[in-house]
C-alpha cells in the first residue's frame, strides 16, 4: 500500500518536525540549533543536566520530556536513526558551561550507544564532570545484551526530579540506575508502520498475527503467535515481566503501557485492566501507573508493557513535580 | 603509474564511492529493509555526500587533518550506527601522520589505523554479517599489496575485490550485531547492507585511481 502521511521533503523531516514541536511548546521548549530540543528557561545553577539522544521518528519521545523536572536536552537524530556524536558533545559541552555537570541518559541501541561513547571520550579529555546510564530493560534479548525501550522515561522521571532536588551527580547516577535495574519491558506489535522516508514498511506481519519481543523499528521479537485478546496478552506479557523480574507478593510496581502509535487508548486501557487484576490477584502492589503514548513508532500498532520496581525514594522521585509538553505532575 | 595519492587523488576516490554508493542507493535500503529498517541507502548517501564535500583537494589542512574533519562530519549526518562507523574509519585513517602523499605503505597504514579505531568501537568482527565483512580484508589486501611493493593502483583493486568477496559471504552468514541480530536465521541468503556499501566505496576508491 503507497504511504499515506502528511509530509513535504522527506530529506526534511527532521528539522520541520522540530521547529514544529518547539513552536507548538514555546513555554515550554526551544530548539537549539536544528536538532536539540532544550527547556524554554535554563535550570537553576548547580543543579545537575539532564541530557539524552535518539533518533527521531517516535514522538512524543524523546523530546516531549524535556521540561522542568526531566530532561534538559534532547539531542534527535534523522528517523529510526542515532544523531552521531558531534551534535551530542555540543550538548554536553553547552549542558555543562559554567563548571555544571550532567547525566547523559541513551537508551541500548547500536547507533546511539556508539555515537555517546564516542561523545563520553570527547567529554572525558575536555574535563567535564558527565556520568552515561545506558537503559537496557526489553527482556527480549539476552541479560547483557538488551535493547532500551520506554522504560527510559521512568529514568527521565526519577533521576530529573533528584537533579531538580539539588542531588550531587553521583546521587542522580545512582537514582537512575536503580531505576535501571529494577524495570523490565516487553513489546509486542501487531501491525507495520512505514517508514516516513523511505515510504516502505519497516516489517511484515501477517494479518492475524502479532509478535511479542518486537524492537522500537520493528526489530523481529522471538514469539510470532496468533493474535491474541487483549487479555490474554496482558496475561502472557505480564508473566514474562515478572519472571524476569522475579517479582513477589508484596512487591511495590509501576507499571507503564506505551502504545505504539496505532494502538488506541481503549485497547490499552483493556490490557491496563486486565494487567491490574492479575496483580492484584498475585498480592502484587500496582503502585503507580501510566498509560499513554510516550515514545511510537509512526502508525505502529502494538505495544510497550513496563513494570519496575519501586521504593519509598523511587516513588517520592515519580511523584515529585514535572512539567514537560509530554509528561507532568502539577 | 600511481606511486602516491594527492589530495586531489583522494578527493577524486572519495568522488567516485559517492557516486557508485548513490547509484546503488536502492538495492542498500533493499537489503537493510530485510533486518532493518530500510534506510540504509538513504543514510548511505547523505554520508558519502559529506564526505566527497569534506575532502577538499585545495584546502590547506595536512591530509591527516582533511581525514579527522570529513570523518567527523560523516558522524555528523546522524545516520546511526552506520555513519558513527563509516566516519569512525574515515577520522581513524588520519590518527596516524601521512604527510603530503600517501604511497601504497602509508595507505595501508592509514586504513589500518582507521580499522582499529572502528574495532575499538563495535564489539563486531568478521563473520557476525556487518560492515566489517568487507572492511577487514579491504585493508589485509592493501597491506600484503604494499609488503610486496605492488602499485597503489592494483592494492585498491584487490582490496575492492576482497571488500566485494567479503559482502557476498554475508550471504551465508547469521546476523549477530546490529539490528540484524534480532531476526538470526532469517538473514541468511541476503547479503549485509553496510558490508554491501563498503564494498562500494573500495569499488570507487578503485575506479578512481585505475590505470587507463
Amino acid at each position: 500500500m503507497r504511504m499515506k502521511k502528511f509530509i513535504n521533503d522527506p530529506k526534511r523531516l527532521v528539522p520541520e518536525l522540530l521547529e514544529g514541536y518547539a513552536l507548538a511548546y514555546p513555554n515550554k521548549v526551544r530548539l537549539r540549533g536544528t536538532n536539540t530540543v532544550v527547556r524554554a528557561s535554563a535550570k537553576t545553577a548547580g543543579k545537575v543536566r539532564l541530557v539524552t539522544l535518539g533518533g527521531s521518528g517516535h514522538e512524543p519521545g524523546l523530546s516531549g520530556f524535556v521540561g522542568l523536572g526531566m530532561l534538559d536536552y534532547s539531542v534527535a537524530g534523522e528517523i529510526f536513526a542515532a544523531p552521531g556524536a558531534p551534535k551530542c558533545i555540543d550538548a554536553l559541552r553547552d549542558a555543562c558551561a559554567g563548571d555544571e555537570s550532567a547525566l547523559l541518559i541513551v537508551l541500548n541501541h547500536a547507533g546511539d550507544v556508539l555515537s555517546a561513547n564516542i561523545a563520553m571520550e570527547a567529554v572525558a579529555r575536555e574535563n567535564l564532570n558527565v556520568k552515561m546510564v545506558l537503559t537496557e530493560e526489553d527482556i527480549s534479548g539476552p541479560v547483557g545484551d538488551r535493547r532500551g525501550l520506554v522504560g527510559c522515561v521512568a529514568v527521565y522521571k526519577v533521576a530529573g526530579a533528584a537533579a531538580e532536588q539539588g542531588a550531587s551527580l553521583d546521587e542522580c547516577f545512582a537514582v537512575a540506575e536503580r531505576m535501571n535495574r529494577n524495570m523490565r519491558t516487553l513489546a509486542v506489535a501487531v501491525r507495520t508502520a512505514t517508514h516516513p522516508a523511505t515510504g516502505n514498511p519497516i516489517f511484515e506481519l501477517g494479518d492475524d498475527e502479532m509478535e511479542i519481543g518486537m524492537g522500537q523499528h520493528g526489530e523481529a521479537g522471538t514469539g510470532r503467535m496468533e493474535l491474541k485478546t487483549a487479555d490474554e496478552t496482558a496475561e502472557i506479557m505480564l508473566e514474562k515481566l515478572l519472571d524476569d523480574l522475579g517479582a513477589a507478593p508484596g512487591d511495590e510496581l509501576l507499571v507503564m503501557l506505551n502504545g505504539a502509535g496505532a494502538t488506541t487508548l481503549m485497547e490499552l486501557y483493556l490490557v491496563f485492566r486486565r494487567v491490574a487484576h492479575l496483580l492484584d490477584a498475585k498480592n502484587i502492589r500496582l503502585v503507580r501507573s501510566a498509560v499513554g503514548e510516550f515514545i511510537t513508532t509512526q502508525e505502529q500498532a502494538g505495544f510497550q508493557m513496563t513494570i519496575a520496581r519501586m521504593d519509598v525514594e523511587l516513588i517520592r522521585h515519580w511523584d515529585a513535580p514535572a512539567d514537560t509538553p509530554f509528561f507532568a505532575h502539577l | 603509474m600511481t606511486v602516491s595519492l594527492s589530495k586531489p587523488m583522494l578527493a577524486r576516490m572519495f568522488a567516485e564511492a559517492a557516486k557508485l554508493v548513490r547509484e546503488h542507493c536502492e538495492e542498500l535500503s533493499r537489503l537493510d529493509s530485510i533486518g532493518g529498517d530500510g534506510d540504509h541507502g538513504t543514510t548511505m548517501v547523505r554520508a558519502v555526500a559529506v564526505l566527497e564535500g569534506d575532502i577538499e583537494p585545495a584546502n590547506g589542512a595536512s591530509l591527516s587533518e582533511m581525514l579527522a574533519r570529513a570523518g567527523w562530519s560523516v558522524m555528523g549526518v546522524d545516520g546511526g550506527a552506520s555513519s558513527a562507523l563509516l566516519g569512525t574509519f574515515i577520522a581513524g585513517m588520519g590518527d596516524i601522520e601521512l604527510g603530503e602523499e600517501l604511497d601504497c605503505e602509508r595507505l595501508a597504514a592509514s586504513f589500518e589505523a582507521g580499522l582499529r579505531a572502528v574495532s575499538n568501537r563495535t564489539k563486531a568482527r568478521p563473520g557476525d554479517k556487518t560492515m566489517m565483512d568487507a572492511l577487514a580484508p579491504a585493508v589485509e589486501a592493501v597491506r600484503v599489496a604494499a609488503s610486496s611493493r605492488r602499485p597503489i593502483a592494483a592494492a585498491l583493486k584487490e582490496a575492492a575485490d576482497a571488500a566485494a568477496a567479503g559482502a557476498e559471504s554475508t550471504k551465508h552468514q547469521v546476523a549477530r550485531h546490529g539490528r540484524a541480530k534480532y531476526l538470526g536465521e532469517k538473514t541468511l541468503g541476503h547479503a549485509d547492507a553496510g558490508a554491501t556499501s563498503i564494498a562500494l566505496i573500495f569499488r570507487g576508491f578503485a575506479t578512481a585511481v585505475a590505470e587507463p
